[in-house]
């Protein structure tokens, strides 16, 4: 059984479509990455998973259970995480923490080791000053540890780490990926390289429609019709240029780099041979992935 | 119940920590201490400004202050008690949709109503205690000074506002279930209170609005009884269940 299934889900405010005719599902035990600009419907889509927001037309099932506007029966499967949480300044992490296991309706026991545990995983076990002094990166980690608390089989991150520094960035993702083991993973986000370090899966969201998704792979292949794109980094400048003769469609990406694409993959060992041939000495010849970044902008642009 | 109890430990918390419990106390103990103070004062500041006033053409014979002087100082600012009341507490709910705390908790589970009760029996409580205290410090001090036996269906008529102060403060939930600002919700809450007040200028309707129930200080002076202020209770808490109802129905859609 998939751990979300959205169908047909549509969702517009003043006359003007933000999701259209949505539809996904993600399954146990994967994350998920939801990729989109700014206003492509992602927030909107998570606060319908939530409850949050009514759906005008559809339906969105967490664990097999259909979520309703207004209700929160089907958030008990669900751990949050906004993109800025917001906490009770005058409380300390551990009284928050405790507050969301009464809540949560967990055995105050329970709630006690879950709550030592997490904030050592998110490392403020040792922040016991009350949370209006946090900075956002401390404010992100206990919001992680929020939305583990009562194990949710499903956690919905919303931008968790797109307000964050690089090292926030990092930590978020970590936990991210450290929590997969226990729970289920949506997160959304407009930085791709996020989606690259830890998604299973993904889905491209624009003007509220899924324009691609399914495995990272998947995503990928679909470009490969084309030939590969090769890096090609020389010691000098000349020889680069000499190389570039050669090539009609090649093009100086550096002082001394060369980018060029390859017809198909036969092509690739001619290219080498010539390099030898002509006894070229290469720093680098590398074979470029398309990014996830050229896919979404070739994408967009239809 | 396990989520009402740590909400409302959550609100007592919030109150104590942020200070308003002690402005509270200090506002109630403050006030109860005043309205004898005051009537007790009032004959000392006439004797001392009665040569200025002679020089007027105005003589200050003997003035006479018992408890009924000091009581009716406790009914001049009762009002006012009420009024910072409201306006501390008047963003009880604004205040969480605007910093957006209400998400993360509403995200775990928590069943919407729960929010408005905690938040109603909380306010109800602050208003209970700071009320009475300031009523129990008044009468005290007028028992040690005067008689308390000069004033009439002193309990009563102190019920009859703190029943006002508890209608006033299921309009702030239902307000807050409706707007999005503080403002908004003061400018609800004062503008039913305006359109009461002055519905109670029609003669016919006056005594069945809430806003009637402000007369009830006169039972102390021996105007009236408590059995006139009966239809203005009983339509006062209907209104109260009414606007706490009003305001679950309405927060369940409520956006946060």
């Amino acid at each position: 059984m998939n751990m979300l299934t959205l169908s047909h889900v549509c969702k517009s405010f003043g006359g003007r479509p933000v999701v259209d005719d949505l539809s996904f599902s993600v399954k146990p035990h994967t994350i998920f990455g939801f990729i989109g600009q700014n206003g492509a419907g992602k927030t909107t889509t998570m606060k319908m998973i939530l409850g949050l927001l009514a759906a005008d037309r559809g339906n969105i099932e967490v664990n097999g259970e259909q979520v309703a506007f207004g209700r929160t029966r089907t958030n008990r499967h669900i751990g949050y995480l906004s993109d800025v949480p917001e906490f009770y300044g005058f409380m300390t992490p551990g009284e928050y923490l405790e507050l969301c296991g009464k809540i949560a309706r967990m055995a105050p026991s329970q709630a006690r080791s879950k709550s030592a545990e997490l904030l050592k995983l998110v490392g403020l076990d040792g922040a016991d000053t009350r949370i209006q002094g946090f900075s956002r990166g401390m404010k992100q980690r206990l919001g992680m540890a929020q939305a583990l608390l009562n194990d949710p089989p499903l956690l919905i991150c919303d931008e968790p780490t797109s307000s964050l520094d690089p090292l926030g960035r990092k930590e978020i993702l970590e936990l991210m990926l450290l929590a997969k083991n226990r729970t289920t993973v949506v997160f959304s986000t407009h930085i791709l390289s996020d989606v690259e370090r830890i998604c299973d899966e993904a889905a491209f969201l624009h003007q509220g429609r899924i324009i691609r998704g399914g495995t990272l792979e998947e995503i990928r292949a679909a470009r490969r019709e084309d030939g590969p794109e090769l890096e090609v980094e020389f010691y000098s400048a000349a020889d680069a240029e000499r190389f570039k003769a050669r090539f009609s469609a090649a093009r100086m990406f550096s002082l001394s780099g060369v980018r060029l694409e390859a017809q198909d993959e036969e092509a690739v060992p001619g290219i080498l041979e010539m390099l030898a041939r002509e006894r070229l000495p290469v720093r680098r010849f590398e074979r470029l992935e398309p990014t996830l970044e050229d896919l979404f902008a070739e994408m967009v642009r239809g | 119940m396990r989520q009402l109890t740590a909400f409302m430990r959550k609100e007592w918390l919030e109150s104590v920590r942020t200070g308003k419990v002690t402005i509270l106390l200090l506002l109630f103990i403050g006030f109860g201490i005043l309205n004898p103070a005051i009537a007790k004062l009032t004959p000392r500041l006439l004797t001392l400004m009665s040569e200025s006033l002679s020089e007027t053409g105005l003589s200050v014979s003997a003035v006479k202050v018992d408890a009924l002087t000091s009581w009716a100082q406790f009914y001049k600012n009762a009002p006012l008690g009420l009024i910072v009341f409201l306006l501390v507490f008047s963003g009880t709910l604004t205040n969480e949709y605007l910093k957006g705390t209400l998400i993360n908790l509403v995200t775990k589970g928590l069943r919407r109503w729960k929010i408005i009760a905690s938040k109603g029996i909380v306010l109800a409580a602050f208003w209970t205690a700071g009320y009475w205290l300031c009523y129990v410090v008044t009468y005290g001090y007028n028992a040690y000074f005067w008689d308390n036996g000069a004033a009439a269906h002193l309990f009563f008529s102190a019920f009859c506002f703190y029943a006002l102060g508890i209608w006033l403060i299921s309009l702030i939930l239902a307000m807050s279930a409706f707007f999005g600002s503080g403002s908004g919700v003061m400018l609800g809450v004062g503008g039913s209170f305006l359109i009461v007040y002055l519905l109670g200028l029609l003669p016919r309707i006056a005594e069945y609005l809430p806003a009637y129930l402000l007369n009830a200080s006169n039972l102390t002076t021996g105007n009236g009884q408590p059995a006139d202020y009966a239809a203005a209770i009983a339509v006062t808490s209907v209104w109260i269940v009414l606007n706490v109802v009003l305001a679950v129905l309405r927060f369940n859609r409520k956006l946060l």
